[in-house]
Formats: C-alpha cells, sequence, structure tokens
C-alpha cells in the first residue's frame, strides 16, 4: 500500500491538538458489533434544535427487561458536530436509576464535566472532569467520588502530546485512596496515524491494550485488538471488521475473538422512513452460548 | 531404605544398553516435554499471552493486504 506518488515533506504539517486520552482507541473500538440479545425499541423525537427526547423499550432474554427514558438539551455553542456546549443529558429507567451528565466550555480551551448515577435511591458514582485542549496537547483531571468525610477518592490524571503531525505520546496517572489504602498506576500511552491505519498501545502496571485500524477502502474497515491484564492474568484478541455498502443502506460489523466467540450485527435503514433495523448473533463456541437481539431506531 | 536413584539410571533400566535405538538425549526430550505442555497449557498466562501476540501480528498482516476488496464490484464471467 505504498504510495507511489511523491508526497509534501511532513516537517511542516501541524502537529494539531491529540484528542482526549479516552478516545485514543475510539476507531478501532468502533469497528466491533455492539452486543446485541433481546428485542428493542429505540424512539427519538426532536422537540427543538435545542432539545430531543429518546424513548426505549427494551425486552431482554438475559436480563431483566424495561423502560429507559432520555433528555438531552445542547447550547448554542456548537465547536464541531458532535461537540455542543452546554450539554446537558439525563437517563433514567423504570427501576428510578438516574444517569446525568452536564458538560460546558469555560474559555476556548477549558471544558468540564459532571457526571452522576444513582440505582435505586443511592448516589454510586459523582465525578467532576476539567480538561484542557491546547494547540498540541490535551491534559485531564478527573476526581472519582471524592467523599471529604470518608476520607476517600479516585483522581485520574491524563495527557497527551502531538509530539509530530503522526505520533502521539501520553500517559495516565490513576490515584485512589481509601482509609488505610492508597495507591497509584502509571499507564504509558502512544498512538501513530497514518493515512490509512491507525495504531495506538496503552501499557502500564496492570496490563497492556494495543490497537490497529485500517482503512482498506470506503467500503471494509478493520480493527484488531490486544488486551493483557496482569491483575487477572488474562489476554484477550479480537478482530473486527465493518463493511458499508451506502447504495443498499446496509452495515455489517462482524467479530471474531479468542474467547471463540463468532458475532455479526447488521444495520439497514429504511429511506424515506427514519428507520434503522438492526439484526445481532453472537455464539460463543466454547461455551455453547447463542445469544441474538432485533432492534428497531425510530428517528 | 535405598536412597532412590533417578529413572533410568541403573545399568539394568531399559533403554541403555548399546544395541538400543538411539534415543534423542534426555536434555532434548524433557525440553520437548516443557515445550508441548507449555503449548497446550490454555491456564498459563504466558503462553495465552504469546499465543495471542501472534494472533494480534496475524490480524494486522491480514488487515494490510487481504481486506481491499471492492464489494460492489461485478461477479467475473466465467
Amino acid at each position: 500500500m505504498g504510495n507511489a506518488t511523491g508526497r509534501a515533506p511532513r516537517r511542516g504539517e501541524p502537529r494539531g491538538n491529540p484528542g482526549s486520552f479516552d478516545e485514543l482507541h475510539r476507531l478501532c473500538k468502533e469497528v466491533f458489533p455492539p452486543q446485541m440479545e433481546g428485542v428493542k425499541l429505540i424512539v427519538t423525537k426532536t422537540l427543538s434544535s435545542h432539545f430531543q427526547v429518546t424513548h426505549t423499550v427494551h425486552m431482554s432474554t438475559l436480563g431483566p427487561s424495561g423502560y429507559r427514558f432520555n433528555a438531552t438539551f445542547v447550547g448554542d455553542r456548537q465547536l464541531s458536530p458532535t461537540e455542543v456546549f452546554p450539554t446537558l443529558v439525563g437517563d433514567m429507567d423504570s427501576a428510578g436509576s438516574l444517569n446525568a451528565q452536564a458538560l460546558h466550555l469555560l474559555g476556548e480551551r477549558l471544558r468540564v464535566k459532571a457526571v452522576f448515577q444513582s440505582h435505586q435511591a443511592k448516589f454510586v458514582t459523582w465525578q467532576f472532569d476539567g480538561e484542557y485542549r491546547g494547540d498540541d496537547c490535551t491534559a485531564t483531571l478527573t476526581l472519582g467520588n471524592p467523599d471529604v468525610l470518608g476520607g476517600s477518592v479516585i483522581v485520574v490524571a491524563h495527557f497527551l502530546q502531538s509530539v509530530t503531525a503522526r505520533l502521539v505520546l501520553g500517559g495516565e496517572l490513576v490515584y485512589h485512596r481509601r482509609p488505610g489504602e492508597e495507591g497509584a498506576i502509571l499507564t504509558l500511552a502512544g498512538k501513530y496515524t497514518a493515512p490509512k491505519w491507525v495504531t495506538t498501545l496503552n501499557v502500564g502496571y496492570g496490563g497492556a491494550h494495543a490497537s490497529y485500524y485500517h482503512r482498506a477502502n470506503e467500503q471494509v474497515q478493520v480493527g484488531v485488538e490486544l488486551e493483557a491484564n496482569t491483575r487477572l492474568q488474562e489476554t484477550t484478541f479480537a478482530f473486527g471488521y465493518q463493511l458499508n455498502l451506502p447504495r443498499a443502506n446496509v452495515v455489517f460489523r462482524g467479530l471474531l475473538d479468542s474467547n471463540w466467540s463468532v458475532g455479526g450485527v447488521l444495520e439497514k435503514k429504511l429511506p424515506p422512513l427514519p428507520v434503522t433495523l438492526a439484526l445481532g448473533a453472537f455464539l460463543n463456541h466454547w461455551r455453547n452460548r447463542f445469544h441474538c437481539g432485533f432492534s428497531v431506531t425510530v428517528g | 531404605m535405598a536412597a532412590a536413584a533417578g529413572p533410568g539410571s541403573g545399568p539394568g533400566t531399559p533403554g541403555s544398553g548399546p544395541a538400543a535405538v538411539a534415543a534423542p538425549p534426555r536434555g532434548l526430550r524433557a525440553w520437548l516435554r516443557s515445550a508441548f505442555r507449555f503449548a497446550t497449557d490454555r491456564n498459563d498466562f504466558r503462553r495465552n499471552l504469546l499465543v495471542n501476540l501472534g494472533l494480534f501480528a496475524a490480524g494486522v498482516w491480514v488487515a494490510r493486504n487481504l481486506t481491499d476488496i471492492d464489494l460492489m464490484a461485478p461477479q467475473p464471467v466465467p
């Protein structure tokens, strides 16, 4: 796949912002099919240019069935098609469990986020993020479940630096503290971006995570992933691919992994209706387990 | 109780005479046996890591060399 034509020297290319640490493996992750089981109906209604609600009914074969209500409010400040500030998101299920997020932009480069999760009238997660996006670097500080009275907290710090136009290096430091116990874990990360492929590696005391994303052409994308967890003494390999057929309004995602699982999800849009049909099936040969799912998304 | 000698170490043990078929040295046999045990032990973390590293490399090779397929191309006429 060499580039036959001459290309401009890379030294003049601007380095650009490397994005956030959590999105290092995003391209590879998006190739893999989402787990589907049972029957799901998702209805999204846009009430205005700022407000949208979603109703989700899920009839599950593996767990409890239920209903979820989601409301999303977005403000006026739009940085990109996917980033609008402020953003308020609330999600509640039929058991009363709440998941709420608030994102806001303070100035040109500073973003803040607050996340709250409750389960059966009890808060299980409260988290506050601050992210600084420079011209060629990103720094993030996260406070997870800070408890001043109980003396416990989880602090996560991320830093990513664009070393060249294609190479990003960085790291993550996780510090946790509880009464009588504290510890820290350091993870180093690197990402190399080429015109047709991206490879990312995270290495730390807890293990390693490597991913390779390849865009073969407009129709075929492939992702390969390796995860090793030294604490659980487990390693996993996964191979995923995505086939896009815009003329048929079809997207197919397939998966094969080292746990002897194979699976696939087929999504088909039904124009001119704003309806998307999804069929998925997953089979674990080693454990002789099979589950399939079907979903309809309206809006 | 006599001290136990290693298995196959005495003059009366099978395979020790000059007419016996030449067998691989015990060191090599033991190495092969332990290599086979290592390669087939699904609970060994290092073994699983090596196997999955090899699969990752194979997956990257497949992604780079075998996936440039035109799904909308017409079927070749025989």
